[in-house]
C-alpha cells in the first residue's frame, strides 16, 4: 500500500558517486566494512532525500567517518526489496524509511532490529506517543480538513462536515490516502480508529454526494487551486506547503480528533552495517536535523528538545489541546483489514 | 551449431523462464495479512479472480482497449505504411525517423502532455471556450477515450514500419500488372497489395496488441483512478495490496488471455488474407 510520501516526487537522483558505490558494494559483497564505512539509506527523492543529504548525511555522520549512500525511489518498491530480501543474510538496506502503517506492516514480519535509547541515544527525547519498539520517527504531521476560505464562509468544525449537500460536487479526495479517507468517514459515521466498518456507508453517501477522487497529489492540489473543489482531507504539513505555494486553503483540525502520519526510520536486520544504521538513526533525531524538516517541508519535530520559530510552530502544529488529543492510527487494525479496505475503495467506491 | 546457441538458451531460460516460474510458484501460495505469503498449493488465487465481477469487467476493460487500439492502428498505419515503403526521394530517411519520432520520448512524458492537451485547464478546452464552442469545461481526461488515443500514439509508430517493411518487399511490377489487367489503384491495393502484406498485417496486430494488453503508464495516468486495466491492477496487488499470491496469478492470466487471443487472431488473420 502506498501510503503518502512525505516530498513532492521527484526525479531519481542517482549520481556518478553513488551510483559507483553502490555499484562497489553490489559487486564486492565479501568486503567487510568498517565500524564506521558507508551507510545505504532506502529513502523517498525530493525534498526529502535532499534534506538528509545536507542535515544529517554530510554535517552530521561525514565526521563521524559514515558516508550515506542514498537510494532514492518510492515506497512501494522500497517495501517491494524488504520482502524480497526477507531471506538473505546480506540485505541492500542500511536504513530503510517507510511512513508509519507501512513500518507496522514491515515490522510484523520480523525484517527490523529493534529500536532501543541505548542503540540510539537520541531516542530518549522523542514524543512518547510517537515511539515504537521497530523504529525511529523522523517526522510528523497530523490529519486535518483543508478548505478554501473565499467559498466555505464557517471554517468545517468536524469530518462530518463534508457531508453537508451544500458541498456537494465540491468535495476533492486523492486517491492514495485511501485508508486515511475511510478513517475519517468511519469517525465521521460514529465508528472509531479501530472500526472502519461504518465509514464504508459514510463514502457511499459522500459518493452520492459526487465527491471527486483525484488520482495523485499534484491533481488534487490543482483542482483546489481551480477552485473546482473546496474542501479535502489532507496531512497539515502538505497544506502548509500548498499555502506557501499560494493555493487557496486554511485548515481546521476535525472536532473528532486528528490521526498522526509519523514518518519513520528502521535498520533492517540483514544491514551490512548496523553500528553505521543506528549511528544514523541517532543523527536523524538531533535537533538541528529537525528543525530543517519543519521550514522546508512544514512537518513537526518528533524530539522534545526541537525549537521551533513561533511562528512557523503556530501554523505547522497543533495547540496543545489538539496535540493531547492527536492519536496514531490503529495499526494492527489496518494490517488485518487492509486488503479488505483496498479492495472497497477500488471496486464500490469508486466505480 | 548446438553449441553454439547452448549459451544463448541458458541465458534465455535463466532471464526469462527462471523468473516467470518463480511468479507461477507464488500464485499457488496464500496471501494472509500477518505473514503476507504462506507456503501452499491452491488455485485459490486464479478461482477468485476469474469469478470476481470486479477482474472480469478489469479484463474485458483491458480487452477492449487493446483490440479499438490495435484496429485503430492498422486503419490509421496502412496509409503512412505504404507511403513510405513506396516513397523514393531522399526524404525517405528523414520520413522513416519522424514516423519513430513518437519513441523517442518516455510513456510518461508523452502522457504529461495530453494531460497538458486533455485537461480542464488544458489546451483543447481552452480552445473550445475561447472560440466559444462549449461554456463548461468538456471532461476529457481520465475516459477510456484519452487512454485510446494515448496508447495508439504509442503503438502506431510499430504497425506503420512493420506494415512499411512488409509492403516494402512486395515487387512493384504486381501492381503495374494490376493496372494493366484494368484494376484501379483501390482495387489494386485491396485485391493485390494487400493479400501478399497479410504477414506483415499479422505481425503488426499481434505486436501491438501485445504492447496494448501490457499498457501501464497510458492507463494509469490518462485513465485516471476510476478506470482500470490489468497491468495496473497487477502492480496494485504486488505493492498497494502487498498481495504477491494475488498479484503472481492475475499476471498469469493476463499472459494466458494475451497468449490465446494472439494465437487466435493471428490465425485468423492468416487464413483470411491468404
Amino acid at each position: 500500500m502506498m501510503q503518502d510520501e512525505p516530498t513532492r516526487p521527484a526525479a531519481m537522483r542517482l549520481t556518478r558517486r553513488s551510483t559507483l558505490a553502490a555499484a562497489l558494494t553490489a559487486g564486492l559483497p565479501g568486503l567487510a566494512r568498517a565500524q564506521s564505512g558507508q551507510v545505504v539509506v532506502g529513502t523517498w527523492g525530493g525534498d526529502y532525500a535532499e534534506l538528509l543529504a545536507g542535515h544529517i548525511d554530510r554535517p552530521l555522520l561525514r565526521p563521524q567517518g559514515v558516508e550515506v549512500v542514498q537510494d532514492v525511489g518510492p515506497q512501494d518498491p522500497r517495501k517491494a526489496k524488504l520482502i524480497a530480501e526477507r531471506q538473505s543474510r546480506r540485505g541492500s538496506m542500511d536504513v530503510c524509511c517507510l511512513s508509519d502503517i507501512d513500518m507496522y506492516t514491515m515490522a510484523q514480519q520480523g525484517v527490523f532490529e529493534p529500536a532501543t535509547d541505548a542503540g540510539v541515544p537520541n531516542l530518549a527525547r522523542a514524543i512518547p506517543t510517537l515511539k515504537r519498539d521497530y523504529s525511529v520517527p523522523h517526522i510528523y504531521s497530523a490529519k486535518v480538513i483543508l478548505y478554501n476560505p473565499a467559498k466555505v464562509s464557517a471554517p468545517p468544525q468536524g469530518y462530518a462536515d463534508l457531508w453537508d449537500p451544500k458541498y456537494r460536487g465540491r468535495v476533492g479526495l486523492v486517491d492514495l490516502l485511501y485508508l486515511q479517507n475511510i478513517e475519517s468517514a468511519a469517525l465521521a459515521g460514529g465508528g472509531s480508529q479501530s472500526d472502519y466498518e461504518p465509514g464504508k456507508r459514510k463514502l457511499m453517501e459522500l459518493r452520492s454526494l459526487d465527491a471527486k477522487v483525484y488520482p495523485s497529489n499534484e491533481a488534487l492540489a490543482a483542482g483546489l487551486k481551480s477552485e473546482e473543489v473546496w474542501l479535502t482531507i489532507m496531512w497539515l504539513a502538505r497544506g502548509f506547503m500548498w499555502k506557501k505555494a499560494g493555493i487557496p486553503v486554511e485548515h481546521a483540525v476535525p472536532a473528532e480528533g486528528a490521526t498522526s502520519i509519523c514518518f519513520e526510520m528502521s535498520v533492517p536486520k540483514n544491514a551490512r552495517n548496523r553500528d553505521g544504521a543506528m549511528a544514523y538513526l541517532n543523527a536523524a533525531l538531533d535537533p538541528r536535523a529537525q528543525t530543517a524538516f519543519a521550514d522546508r517541508m512544514g512537518y513537526a519535530p518528533t524530539v522534545t528538545d526541537a525549537v521551533l520559530p513561533p511562528d512557523l510552530a503556530r501554523q505547522i502544529s497543533l495547540t496543545p489541546e489538539q496535540q493531547a488529543r492527536l492519536r496514531a492510527p490503529d495499526y494492527d487494525y489496518i494490517a488485518r483489514n487492509q486488503a479488505a479496505l483496498v479492495d472497497f475503495w477500488n471496486k464500490e467506491f469508486k466505480r | 551449431m548446438a553449441a553454439l546457441i547452448l549459451p544463448a538458451t541458458l541465458l534465455v531460460l535463466l532471464l526469462l523462464v527462471a523468473p516467470l516460474a518463480l511468479l507461477l510458484r507464488i500464485s499457488l501460495n496464500e496471501y494472509s495479512p500477518t505473514q503476507l505469503m504462506v507456503e501452499a498449493l491452491s488455485p485459490a488465487n486464479y478461482l477468485r479472480a476469474v469469478a470476481d465481477p470486479y477482474y472480469q469487467e478489469v479484463m474485458a476493460t483491458t480487452m477492449t482497449v487493446a483490440l479499438s487500439c490495435t484496429l485503430l492502428a492498422l486503419l490509421l498505419g496502412l496509409a503512412p505504411a505504404y507511403w513510405l515503403a513506396r516513397m523514393e526521394s531522399r526524404w525517405k530517411s528523414l520520413a522513416m525517423i519522424l514516423t519513430l519520432f513518437p519513441l523517442l520520448v518516455g510513456n510518461v512524458v508523452r502522457a504529461a502532455g495530453w494531460m497538458a492537451l486533455l485537461g480542464r485547464d488544458g489546451a483543447i478546452n481552452a480552445a473550445l471556450q475561447g472560440l466559444g464552442l462549449s461554456g463548461e469545461p468538456l471532461t476529457l481526461l481520465y475516459t477510456r477515450g484519452a487512454v485510446i488515443a494515448g496508447i495508439l500514439a504509442v503503438v502506431a509508430p510499430y504497425m506503420i514500419l512493420t506494415l512499411a517493411a512488409v509492403i516494402e518487399g512486395i515487387p512493384r511490377q504486381v501492381e503495374e500488372a494490376a493496372a494493366n489487367l484494368g484494376a484501379g489503384p483501390l482495387t489494386a491495393f485491396r485485391r493485390v497489395v494487400l493479400p501478399l502484406a497479410a504477414p506483415g498485417v499479422a505481425a503488426g496486430c499481434v505486436l501491438v496488441f501485445i504492447l496494448c494488453m501490457n499498457a501501464y503508464a497510458t492507463p494509469v495516468l490518462l485513465g485516471g483512478p476510476q478506470f482500470k486495466m490489468m497491468a495496473p491492477a497487477v502492480y496494485d496487488q504486488f505493492v498497494k495490496g502487498t498481495n504477491w499470491p494475488f498479484g503472481a496469478a492475475l499476471a498469469f492470466l493476463l499472459l494466458a488471455v494475451t497468449l490465446t487471443l494472439t494465437v487466435i487472431g493471428g490465425a485468423m488473420l492468416g487464413r483470411r488474407t491468404r
